[in-house]
């Protein structure tokens, strides 16, 4: 067992006004990954405002005070860099990854958005990217068969009120009912250095990093009361499964099946990520063995099961498979079921634990096999666990977990009368 | 609040590095590798002169099935012990397919490299092939093909394609073939394939830290009981200019989105104007910042994104538009895109447009190239399309010294707005009457 998943440095410190600096210093190739991690995703919406943390996302790369409108994305990619940036439930993070001498301006840049974003923000911007939102909702979820699966599951597996009950790109009503104060508003709130991590990682070192760091973002002040998202740390299981059919243009019969499990970064969710693995991933996986070989009711490219890795509340673990021609979406959603009820009364064999940890290690350094990997991962451990350093101590803990701990996990969080299924049923065609 | 109005020039620049090559023939094929020291991953990739290009017309995804034949057993294990083994690794083989070769690739902790790769050997030159699996893999692909052409995008794919090159020709269809092309191939098709394509050396790929591997052990593994010398390739195929523009309406009723495909047929990848035929697509709607992408997208409002590129293949090439768009908006996001092309070929590009383009491009060169699997695919690209070690250092040379002539020029040759097909897949039943009154082109109905 390695001794750590994280063996290149790690050093820290904190800005006055409350922001974390993480650099690890890797001179392999002469570039630079920025990541800003932000504690602020869709998990603080309240109702009305759904989807409102990524609209926000969108405005963060239209100009702030001393950068005009579209000259953000020039000069990151003018001098070389990719950028991109994404919002989940529970964060937001933007990133970039420049040549190494640049690094500088990709500081400015971001500091430029943290401390100088609302005076640049325009209703004319705010309709564009409306516009754009509304756009990316028709192309990645209403334009494509089952696109509209992961906002069905949720608020399935999450109770009204309950911060991961509505997905992150919110509806249309509330995207439409928008206004620039809430925005102005959101960024005050939440975009505060002492909200935030500043992680780079790659052909730097930390000294420098963190001089320039006070350079260009000492200035900006911290916020006393940032507010917290709505607790969703317990949820109550209703006792009874939750149950939804779905008939849609879809080429064929299509089943989710998905549970509450534990948190990420907990013990319990260590092993979920193993047992997901057992489950789902691979040719060697029981889902694949069972329906997609031994039965043969599922396509062989359709079946898998996976953890989200969400941090604030027990996290999802989904496990899917779409019907062979002539099966029934019934008959698939028992077959689905079963193979997933027998991780708790079908022992793990030494051979499955094996294979789901070789696989979880190679998985986990190709996530560190380049400088933003493992800035956003050093970003996430300073962020949900409060010390980067943690992230070392995650694939250790994979490979630790054993057979008797996934059956447990098994009878404990697979539970079927505790279990969503979603099932999608092509229409019928006359 | 005091943020630093300035903005910050470069810092010192770094010399560009792209790891040494090392090319070695063993065992009767050739294996081309790159150091990364420190690396705990490796990539070994075998790379096969068998792309979509040498799949016999009718027979189009024959590649495609053979790849998760593969998988189906070979002669010393089945189906299930073989997936197990490979596993076990912390390993899956990866196939992929494009039409100048096909690529079976592993990736590992560099102490199991070896033995993943004595694995992908088995599979590739003694798969199984059992005709019942064989029946089963190609009803599975036909299923998942069928799967795939239920999203928008594929069906225009094809239409484009056809149009472009003509359907009588390989290269005039689908690159994956459609549902009812796989689902016409038989066993011995694929049985053929196999042993006319998949026994030749080839190229192994190998990534990672060179200092932990055993070079001559990973060819004699991937090369052991090949033969066969290379096959003629064939030179540049000539691909008939069309005159005039023409739109092609594909039907997706109820469809919220059009999903709109333009292009024209551009020269192969050989050709002397390709690296300011790549900026040319960089300006016009490859950048974030791109002309089609900020008119679209940042002043219009009309779609999540627009992307404009030159693909070139070793025998052809095509200059494409795609992009996803509101289903109200259909025929003014098509006139504002033939507008921009038009602007673009006609007029030329800036001198700071070119600024950004060719920064980007060269930069991405270190930023994009890090992981052991990015390198694999440029090495990949260093030994399909003939080019020197140095190739990506000199690349990012002649990107560096590109100015707004070169590309101007560049867009003047080899963007042709007036011959475009504008490729439309949506709701006809909302969409066509606009589409007609945009007066565009000639409007042709998808038959199917």
């Amino acid at each position: 067992m390695p001794d750590s998943g994280y063996p290149w440095p790690i050093e820290t410190t904190r800005l006055d006004n409350g922001l974390r600096v993480v650099v690890s210093e890797d001179r392999a190739a002469p570039a630079v990954a920025v990541n800003l991690w932000y504690d602020v995703g869709s998990r603080h919406e309240p109702h009305g405002q759904t989807g409102f943390a990524h609209l926000f996302e969108h405005l963060m790369f239209e100009g702030s005070v001393n950068v005009a409108k579209t000259e953000h994305m020039k000069l990151v990619q003018g001098n070389g860099g990719t950028l991109n940036a994404t919002t989940n439930p529970d964060r937001t993070n933007y990133f970039e990854t420049v040549p190494a001498e640049h690094l500088e301006l990709a500081l400015w840049l971001e500091a430029d958005r943290m401390g100088g974003l609302v005076p640049a923000l325009t209703q004319e911007t705010l309709d564009n990217q409306r516009d754009v939102v509304k756009n990316e909702r028709r192309q990645r979820y209403e334009n494509v068969p089952y696109g509209d699966a992961w906002l069905r599951l949720l608020p399935l597996l999450y109770p009204p009120g309950h911060p991961y009950h509505h997905a992150t790109i919110g509806s249309m009503a509330d995207l439409n009912a928008a206004d620039l104060a809430t925005f102005q508003a959101f960024h005050a709130t939440y975009y505060a250095p002492n909200n935030a991590v500043l992680t780079v990682t790659g052909d730097a070192d930390a000294a420098e990093v963190f001089k320039l760091a006070e350079r260009y973002f000492g200035a900006i002040p911290g916020r006393a009361d940032i507010p917290a998202a709505p607790d969703g740390r317990t949820v109550p299981a209703t006792g009874r499964p939750a149950v939804e059919q779905v008939t849609a243009d879809v080429p064929a019969p299509r089943v989710y099946v998905a549970h509450r499990t534990h948190p990420y970064g907990s013990p319990g969710y260590d092993v979920v990520t193993v047992l997901a693995t057992i489950l789902g991933n691979g040719r060697g996986s029981r889902l694949y063995q069972r329906l997609a070989d031994g039965e043969r009711i599922a396509q062989p490219d359709s079946v898998g099961a996976y953890g989200v890795d969400l941090a604030h509340a027990p996290a999802p673990l989904i496990a899917t498979a779409t019907a062979r021609p002539g099966v029934t979406g019934q008959r698939l959603a028992a077959g689905l079921a079963e193979v997933v009820d027998e991780l708790a009364t079908v022992p793990v064999t030494a051979a499955e634990l094996d294979r789901a940890k070789a696989m979880l290690s190679t998985q986990w350094w190709r996530q560190l096999a380049t400088v933003e990997g493992r800035a956003d991962a050093l970003g996430r451990y300073a962020t949900q666990f409060g010390d980067p350093a943690k992230v070392g101590e995650r694939l250790p803990a994979w490979l630790a977990v054993t057979a008797e701990q996934v059956a447990e996990a098994a009878a404990e969080v697979l539970r079927a009368d505790d279990r969503a299924t979603l099932t999608y049923l092509p229409e019928e065609t006359s | 609040m005091t943020l630093i109005a300035t903005r910050p020039g470069p810092g010192a620049a770094r010399p560009y590095r792209f790891p040494a090559v090392v090319r070695r023939q063993v065992a009767g094929g050739q294996v081309v590798a790159a150091h990364l020291p420190g690396q705990n991953l490796a990539v070994a990739l075998l790379l096969l002169d068998a792309g979509a290009g040498r799949e016999p017309v009718g027979k189009e995804g024959l590649g495609g099935v053979l790849a998760k034949a593969l998988e189906e057993g070979t002669a010393q294990r089945d189906a299930t012990a073989y997936a197990l083994a490979v596993e076990g690794l912390g390993t899956e083989l990866v196939t992929a397919l494009d039409w100048d070769s096909f690529q079976v690739s592993v990736q590992v902790p560099v102490d199991r490299l070896t033995a993943a790769v004595e694995l992908l050997a088995e599979a590739v030159r003694t798969p199984r092939l059992d005709p019942d699996d064989v029946r089963r893999v190609r009803d599975d692909e036909a299923t998942a093909l069928r799967m795939d052409w239920a999203n928008p995008g594929p069906r225009a794919d094809a239409a484009l394609r056809a149009e472009l090159y003509g359907a009588q020709n390989r290269w005039g269809r689908p690159m994956y073939g459609d549902p009812d092309s796989v689902a016409g191939l038989d066993v011995e098709d694929v049985t053929v394939f196999h042993s006319e394509w998949f026994i030749r050396p080839g190229t192994l790929i190998v990534v990672g830290d060179l200092d932990r591997v055993d070079l001559d052990a990973l060819g004699a593994a991937a090369f052991a009981g090949a033969g066969g010398g290379p096959v003629e390739r064939g030179g540049p195929i000539e691909v008939p200019t069309r005159t005039g523009r023409r739109v092609i309406l594909v039907d997706r009723p109820g469809s919220v989105q059009s999903t709109l495909r333009l292009g024209h047929p551009s020269p192969h990848r050989a050709h002397p104007d390709h690296m300011p035929m790549m900026l040319t697509a960089t300006v016009l709607g490859g950048a974030f910042t791109s002309r089609l992408n900020h008119l679209l997208r940042e002043v219009r409002g009309y779609t999540y994104g627009v992307h404009a590129d030159f693909g070139a293949a070793r025998r052809f090439g095509r200059f494409a538009v795609a992009s996803g768009v509101q289903t109200a908006v259909t025929a003014p996001a098509l006139v504002e895109a033939v507008g921009e092309i038009t602007r673009t070929q006609a007029g030329g590009v800036t001198e700071d447009e070119v600024a950004v383009a060719r920064a980007w491009r060269a930069g991405q060169l270190s930023v994009e190239l890090q992981s052991p699997r990015a390198i694999a695919a440029a090495l990949t690209t260093l030994v399909v399309h003939d080019l020197p070690d140095d190739y990506h250092a000199r690349l990012r040379e002649s990107l560096l010294g590109a100015d707004a002539e070169l590309v101007s020029t560049a867009a003047a040759t080899h963007l042709r707005p007036d011959a475009l097909t504008l490729v439309v897949e949506g709701d006809a039943a909302v969409i066509r009457d606009e589409l007609v009154a945009a007066g565009l082109g000639e409007l042709v109905d998808h038959p199917g």
